[in-house]
């Protein structure tokens, strides 16, 4: 119970530093993995939230959410994504005309996102790293769903599920 | 428009789409055709949501629910929105968590790993190839650099976020968005 404030106060951060739900991914891993989940938890949180329908930034916050503090954790961490957006679209809708002309908001995301996609390099390679196998398996599963992703032909939930499928068959 | 209706196109959009991004499309296709919107103000609406902080399919629901039916109209949006979400993650959650200590989690969890790192890889690409000036200027990696040595020394991200965005400000200057 005593994690539920941390958690409103993280879930508050993130949602205020990034502009959407895989964006968020590179600082919420900074956050928790280590301090509040694991990093199976967090590769389960990632994996689930792309694979099934709906906003990811939302599923994120549900399951490390629960994780943590079980359906509380989930309400608490829902609600701090939901603030931050919903605030600023009340705000917004009101002054958008104003809002219109101030060109350093446009300028200030333009430089958050660089530093955001590096961030997203780092957390991609620790979750590589730290996920059981780093042997010539992993990098195939990696490569091979890279190319598939990129590729646009497969979605990403499919290939995510059939590297996990994979797992379970060859891995365990 | 009808509350209910409303809802349903909500609830439709976001059990039909896999991810925020995804859920732009079939919103469109709502909204523009339902004439909730026109097309010039589901752009602009779009233009916000990609540069306001916070999850970007929910604003984008907001402001159509906004242009729908006001300020009831941006909380039924975010009912809609949120429901189809939590609700199976929440199912899904407390499933997985029962099974934590099995053996074939962690099979699976190995096997998702590289495959959730790709994805990673795959979308910060995206990010960074459609900041508003579409093309991969000098600044933009000049900040990637800089933010990436910052990461390499593990300085507090939210500090080297700030201090990106900062740095984009002064780099970028006052230049209205597209």
């Amino acid at each position: 119970m005593e994690n539920l404030l941390p958690l409103f106060l993280i879930f508050l951060k993130v949602n205020l530093l990034s502009t959407s739900g895989p964006a968020s991914v590179g600082l919420l891993y900074h956050e928790m993995v280590g301090s509040y989940v694991t990093e199976s938890q967090f590769v389960q949180a990632v994996g689930f939230s792309s694979v099934l329908p709906g906003s990811d930034a939302l599923q994120l916050a549900m399951y490390i959410g629960y994780a943590v503090g079980g359906i509380p954790g989930g309400l608490v961490a829902l609600l701090a994504s939901i603030l931050p957006p919903t605030v600023i679209i009340l705000g917004v809708t009101v002054i958008l005309h104003r809002l219109r002309r101030e060109a350093w908001i446009s300028s200030f995301i333009e430089g958050l996102t660089p530093a955001i996609a590096m961030l997203m390099l780092f957390t991609a390679w620790k979750i590589f790293q730290k996920g059981g196998t780093d042997g010539w398996e992993a990098w195939a599963i990696g490569l091979v769903s890279m190319a598939g992703m990129l590729s646009k032909k497969v979605p990403e939930r499919i290939v995510i599920i059939i590297a996990g499928v994979i797992g379970v068959l060859f891995l365990s | 428009m009808v509350w209910w209706s409303l809802l349903w196109m909500f609830l439709k959009v976001n059990l039909l789409s896999p991810s925020g991004p995804a859920s732009i499309g079939l919103l469109y296709k709502e909204a523009v055709t339902r004439q909730l919107m026109t097309e010039a103000q589901f752009v602009e609406a779009v233009g916000f949501s990609n540069v306001l902080p916070g999850s970007e399919a929910l604003k984008l629901a907001m402001f159509v629910g906004f242009a729908a039916g006001g300020m009831p109209g941006v909380f039924t949006a975010l009912l809609g929105a949120i429901l189809p979400p939590t609700v199976m993650m929440l199912i899904v959650s407390a499933i997985l968590q029962r099974f934590q200590q099995s053996n074939w989690i962690d099979g699976f969890v190995a096997g998702m790993s590289p495959a959730v790192a790709a994805l990673i890889v795959v979308v910060a690409w995206e990010l960074f190839r459609a900041t508003s000036s579409k093309t991969i200027d000098r600044r933009a990696v000049l900040i990637a650099a800089l933010s990436a040595g910052a990461f390499w020394l593990e300085l507090p991200s939210p500090l080297v976020l700030l201090g990106a965005g900062l740095l984009g400000v002064l780099l970028y200057g006052q230049r209205s968005y597209g």
